[in-house]
């Protein structure tokens, strides 16, 4: 059925009237088209440039996949591939020389294991973790005490004015007890004045000590880092301090009775 | 449109390429099916089949086990060959305890905090001058298949006889939570910013170590994150994957070969994952038995 149709078509004509149509004829017979008309056309063939380009556009973009999924696809030709044909039976050769091999190593392994055990420290030691800002007093691989702390805030203070900055953090790693203080005077240093807004004051000032601030006890790691007491019990268990680790009096008391010059500090 | 049109006139769209091609003549069918395949083929042989035949982990070994593997005729009983298989399997064992153990020793000659993870006993300790100061439980724990076929081979204990140093790693937390405070012109600014409350941390913790010697180490954390750490996990995901394609460019683009990473990946809990993360230095050292 022609969709231009008009009343006049109506009356069926002979083929070869159709045959006969004049050129003007089939002009106007041109725009007719079949019910199929939604198909849609053939494409035209390309030209083999085009394909190319086409083609390696469409390559390029698989291979991207491929990149991607390299790790992947390694894995599973790990997984499938056969294995090399030295498997692990092979080398047992000499299997009395094995059984020998076999209970050296045996005896090689515990003593090792032993030597390894020999490392931890004899005296008691404290370790501090300073991600969750808790103690553990331990001897050998038995824990004596476990408490909270307060560690270093990881603020960077700085001054412009007088071009300094200070990172208030806890230093990570093994230390060691270098002294023991009771009822411990602070010695204020410059950011302790700077972080007040007020002026800093000369070195041996009365100005920079101040007692009672440090708890009942402080015992040195160097480099001015303390293990202290502290007046902001509420604060406990909260990364807020200048680097020194806080406690509070009761832990500070048992660290302070169980840790000895030298006793080892690690700090996480 | 009805569902069933809109079904029909994605088929269609679908196959238009395929119609398309059917269409062309065979030479041009022919020069369109090498440009489809020339990228995709030479990134397959550069990164996937080039990288697994010569795989750093299994080239050295066959080469050390072929002395041996004649002396033993293929006529061998099955019974003597399990004996012995059950003998060398107890020596690859042993292998990589001593491994494991010399290892760890090596670690404690260092200054700085180096982990040690014992997949066998699920553990992740974080250790200083041999003293373990964070002993972690390992949850679940997944390697890559690259490790077995190793420990099969009984050379398992050659790749873990010495530390692994850190050389790169990503996160979905920052290494040190630094707050940049400017300091108070006077008394009156100071007592004013007293007030201010301390920031809480985000608590998701993922992250992925990568050590020399091939060894990709990925944690993550037990708990579900949070729906701000879904995003990051999400980027992070996202980042891990990128870079792993970008290296491989980059050896391509220096005419090497990429080089297949035996990955580990283990849960913990979102606390031990962070502790470790945060304690862990640049380089750090790593002892593994697995």
């Amino acid at each position: 059925m022609n969709i231009n149709t008009t009343a006049d078509d109506k009356t069926p004509r002979p083929a070869s009237a159709l045959n006969d149509a004049s050129p003007a004829e089939e002009k106007a017979a041109e725009p007719v088209t079949p019910s199929v008309a939604s198909a849609p056309a053939p494409p035209a063939p390309a030209s083999a440039p085009k394909a190319l380009l086409l083609g390696m556009s469409l390559g390029l973009l698989a291979a991207l996949l491929m990149l991607w999924f390299a790790p992947v696809l390694r894995e599973w030709m790990f997984a499938v591939l056969p294995e090399s044909k030295f498997a692990l039976q092979l080398r047992t050769t000499d299997i009395k020389k094995l059984q020998k091999e076999a209970a050296f190593l045996e005896k090689r392994v515990a003593a090792l294991q032993k030597k390894h055990t020999q490392i931890t420290p004899r005296l008691p030691y404290l370790i501090v973790d300073t991600s969750q800002n808790r103690i553990q007093i331990m001897k050998g691989d038995a824990t004596l005490h476990e408490g909270v702390c307060s560690t270093g805030s990881y603020v960077l203070l700085r001054a412009a004015a007088q071009q300094r900055q200070w990172m208030f953090v806890t230093p990570r790693g093994m230390y060691q007890i270098l002294g023991k203080r009771v009822n411990p005077v602070w010695a204020k240093p410059d950011w302790a004045f700077i972080e007040e807004g007020l002026p800093v004051p000369p070195l041996g000032s009365p100005e920079r000590f101040e007692a009672g601030v440090l708890g009942e006890y402080a015992l040195e790691l160097g480099d001015g880092y303390l293990i202290h007491g502290t007046l902001y019990k509420r604060m406990l268990g909260m990364p807020v301090t200048h680097g020194c680790v806080r406690l509070g009096d009761e832990d500070l008391r048992l660290v302070y009775k169980n840790l000895q010059i030298g006793s080892k500090v690690f700090i996480y | 449109m009805t569902q069933k049109n809109y079904g029909k006139a994605f088929l269609q769209w679908l196959s238009q390429p395929l119609v398309w091609f059917l269409r062309q003549r065979r030479g041009v069918q022919a020069v369109f099916l090498f440009a489809v395949m020339l990228f995709p083929l030479f990134i397959f042989i550069a990164t996937v089949a080039l990288p697994v035949a010569r795989n750093p982990f299994e080239a050295k070994a066959d080469h050390e086990i072929s002395e041996n593997a004649e002396a033993l005729p293929d006529s061998t009983p099955a019974e003597i060959l399990t004996g012995r298989r059950d003998l060398a399997q107890k020596m690859a064992e042993l292998e990589i305890k001593q491994a494991f153990s010399l290892t760890r020793l090596e670690l404690a000659k260092k200054d700085s905090i180096g982990l040690v993870i014992d997949l066998l006993d699920s553990t992740a300790n974080l250790e200083v001058k041999g003293v373990p100061m964070r002993r972690c439980k390992i949850l679940r724990y997944r390697h890559s298949g690259l490790a077995r076929r190793l420990r099969r081979q009984g050379r398992l204990h050659q790749w873990l006889a010495a530390p692994f140093i850190l050389q790169k790693e990503l996160a979905t937390l920052p290494k040190a939570p630094i707050r940049i405070k400017e300091a108070p012109k006077d008394t009156i600014e100071a007592a004013e910013s007293k007030g201010e409350d301390l920031p809480i941390e985000q608590s998701d913790a993922e992250f992925t170590l990568q050590f020399d010697r091939n060894l990709t180490l990925s944690v993550e954390q037990a708990q579900p994150p949070e729906l701000a750490g879904r995003m990051r996990e999400f980027w992070y995901d996202l980042r891990r994957y990128f870079d792993e394609a970008r290296d491989a460019v980059i050896a391509l683009v220096q005419l090497q070969l990429p080089q297949h990473r035996l990955w580990i990946e283990i849960e913990l809990s979102r606390e031990d994952a962070k502790a470790i993360y945060r304690a862990l230095p640049a380089r750090a050292a790593l002892a593994l038995r697995l």
